[in-house]
């Protein structure tokens, strides 16, 4: 049996034989057509068998999907198939309730401590230290997928080794090197923040509940009993050099003789990420620039960790929101103006850096400041240092 | 591109005509834009105060790249800070520049500072905190130390074992015997349900360790304190009539709130020393007499 072919085969083999036998019937074919037909090289039927629109091809993109999935008009919503279940917009709306509507914090925890009560009850509570919080970036639906605030902590020296490419991104945005980049996902447009402003520890009101993450102390190789619970085997009983063992790891031939996945076992333990849920805040203060947070959190003193408003309790107010931005606002006025300017130096350092200026750049600025001599140097520097 | 002659497209040359406005309308638009530019140049003139970060090759020791570093401390090593590339001369005015301060927090160790605050909050005459200070009169390790419940509850008493100094959660062990049975109680000496901290007797000589954690084995546990708390109690009560009036003198007490406060607190202790009397009854029971005759 001959193969089936497609329409838009078939169609070509016919023209030549309709254009021949009814030439001055031309408005019968179709327009793609009568383009061939006036344009038809004198080699005739051996080109036309051709496919003359090209519709494959890398260059005119590819795709995956099922012709049916492919996206035409009457697969669309618009025209009455309920929106799609799956997908980054369908991800994005399953998981705006569990989203918190702002951005949180990186900080470093710097050790438990207690609050002692009027009426004689102790809290236990932690002190985590909020060290040049930073705003670094936004990520936007249209860019990246989802919404978030890139957020810095720290200082990173110059001793530290930092690669090119950090230096780079960086140098665009005005800020100094950071220790800890972390992102925070944010619901909406309305949970981005400006670039290169301070988070200082009064973004958190007193009596909100955070969620505080951290990466746990790890604990290295550890057995089953510490690692799972198991209870181990007996000390007697005829027991020999077996009694933290885990036993047996599954049936025997009846399950197919094989170890199930996912089967508990002794491994590395700890130096997971662990997340403290509905911890309330005790405490705030930008000056020694903490947030005291009720209860324990994971990891060692000095670790970092992040603070974002709990997920399963309610936002806080409104109010409390605009306050924070407009503060942020009011404390950093020009942050557009810095990045504008901090981004064009950045071209024009980059320019510099393709050209191979970078060198004679410093010299230059060498020469113009510092004048060679490291006395004069330090003579320019004193009056500095004083003013 | 229309290349038709004007006899042939009459209107074609309003087309041209239009279309050069057209063009003009946008070259406008961009000397306009040029203008803004420049003045993003004259912002990055004012650019903001940096320093440079220098790669160079780890074997040749030469210069590879270099990049613009906006941290303090780059600025102040850096002589090459504030040196625009377009204009140099503009250089030696910083005043131009834009800056935005970025506050580090005042300590690198916010815990002392913290701990000051809560222990000025929970301790505003600072008896507490002279208590277990490291003075010579301070209470010590070693020495056997009456702690009283705000809620009433019989005082506890026993050999202070160790001081776990935390600033706000600073804490001391306590050591007794009851019934034979050895009993240890920590004590936050900050909280609010330790009305009062004395000292009954004072160790005769310094221990020379900070923990005397050796006191829990047989050989050197030092058994039920009640005799010693007994005695002082007996010296106190003395003290009390012949001095005339409440109180009597204790050699610290924490709380003067407490004595201030008048019969309640009277009632309280009386009701304490009753269930005392009760408790101890077939221990020594013709000494409580004895006290309370003597009193």
């Amino acid at each position: 049996m001959a193969p089936r072919l497609p329409a838009r085969c078939w169609r070509q083999l016919q023209v030549p034989s309709s254009a021949t036998t009814t030439t001055t019937t031309t408005t019968t074919t179709s327009p793609s057509s009568l383009l061939l037909t006036s344009s038809r090289s004198p080699l005739g039927t051996s080109l036309s068998l051709l496919p003359h629109t090209t519709t494959r091809g890398v260059k005119y993109g590819w795709s995956t999907l099922s012709p049916r999935a492919r996206p035409t008009r009457f697969n669309q919503v618009t025209s009455g198939i309920p929106a799609p279940s799956t997908g980054p917009a369908a991800a994005l709306k399953r998981r705006e309730n569990t989203t918190p509507m702002r951005s949180g914090v990186l900080a470093i925890k710097k050790g438990m401590t207690a609050f002692m009560g009027k009426t004689g009850a102790r809290i236990p509570c932690t002190v985590l230290q909020l060290d040049r919080v930073q705003t670094i970036a936004n990520k936007t639906r249209a860019d990246n997928g989802y919404f978030a605030v890139q957020v810095g902590l720290g200082e990173r020296r110059a001793a530290d080794k930092i690669g090119a490419p950090m230096l780079g991104y960086f140098e665009a945005k005005g800020i100094e090197p950071k220790r800890v980049l972390a992102e925070f996902h944010v619901r909406d447009k309305s949970g981005l923040l400006p670039v290169g402003v301070q988070l200082m520890p009064d973004w958190f009101h007193i009596g909100q509940w955070v969620d505080v993450r951290a990466n746990s102390h790890g604990k290295g190789f550890a057995g089953g009993m510490k690692r799972h619970g198991f209870k181990g085997q007996g000390a007697s009983h005829g027991n020999s050099l077996n009694h933290r063992t885990i036993g047996t790891t599954g049936p025997s031939q009846g399950s197919g003789s094989r170890v199930m996945p996912g089967k508990k076992m002794p491994g590395r333990m700890g130096n997971q990420r662990v997340t403290m849920q509905n911890l309330p805040v005790l405490m705030t203060d930008n000056e020694l620039g903490i947030v005291v947070v009720k209860g324990c959190v994971a990891g060692p003193k000095g670790c970092v960790v992040k603070i974002q408003d709990a997920v399963k309790k309610p936002p806080p107010p409104v109010e409390f929101i605009e306050k924070s931005k407009g503060l942020l606002r009011e404390r950093f006025p020009d942050s557009e103006e810095y990045l504008t300017a901090a981004r064009a130096r950045h071209l024009e350092l980059k320019e510099a850096r393709r050209q191979g200026r970078i060198a004679d750049l410093l010299k230059l600025d060498h020469l113009v400041l510092g004048e060679g001599a490291e006395v004069e140097e330090a003579q320019e520097q004193q009056p500095e240092a004083s003013a | 591109m229309n290349t038709a002659p004007h006899s042939l497209r009459p209107l074609g040359c309003l087309k041209a005509g239009l279309r050069q406005a057209r063009q003009q309308r946008a070259l406008l638009c961009r000397q306009m834009a040029t203008t803004t530019s420049s003045t993003i140049s004259s912002s990055s003139q004012t650019a903001p105060d940096h320093g440079f970060y220098k790669i160079t090759d780890p074997k040749t020791q030469r210069l590879r790249s270099a990049f613009a570093v906006y941290s303090p401390s780059a600025i102040a090593t850096s002589p090459s800070a504030l040196a625009p590339l377009i204009q140099p001369s503009t250089s030696s005015n910083p005043s131009g520049a834009l800056a935005r301060l970025i506050v580090s927090p005042a300590s690198p160790d916010p815990l002392p500072a913290l701990h000051q605050v809560q222990i000025k909050r929970m301790d505003p005459t600072g008896a507490r905190t002279a208590l277990f200070a490291k003075t010579r009169h301070a209470a010590r390790v070693g020495d056997v130390l009456m702690v009283t419940h705000r809620r009433g509850g019989e005082p506890f008493a026993g050999v202070c074992i160790s001081i776990r100094r935390a600033g706000i959660d600073t804490a001391i062990l306590l050591r007794n015997h009851m019934g034979k049975v050895g009993v240890e109680m920590w004590y936050k000496i900050y909280n609010k349900n330790v009305a009062g901290i004395e000292i009954v007797k004072r160790r005769a000589k310094r221990a020379r360790r900070a923990r005397l954690t050796y006191m829990r084995q047989a050989k050197h546990d030092m058994g039920s304190v009640s005799d010693i708390v007994f005695a002082w109690k007996k010296t106190r009560k003395v003290m009390t009539t012949r001095g005339g009036g409440g109180g009597g003198q204790r050699l610290v007490v924490v709380l003067r709130r407490r004595r201030r406060r008048g019969s309640r607190s009277r009632e309280m202790r009386e009701g304490v020393g009753e269930r005392r009397g009760r408790g101890e009854g077939g221990v020594d029971g013709n000494r409580l007499c004895s006290c309370y005759l003597f009193c």
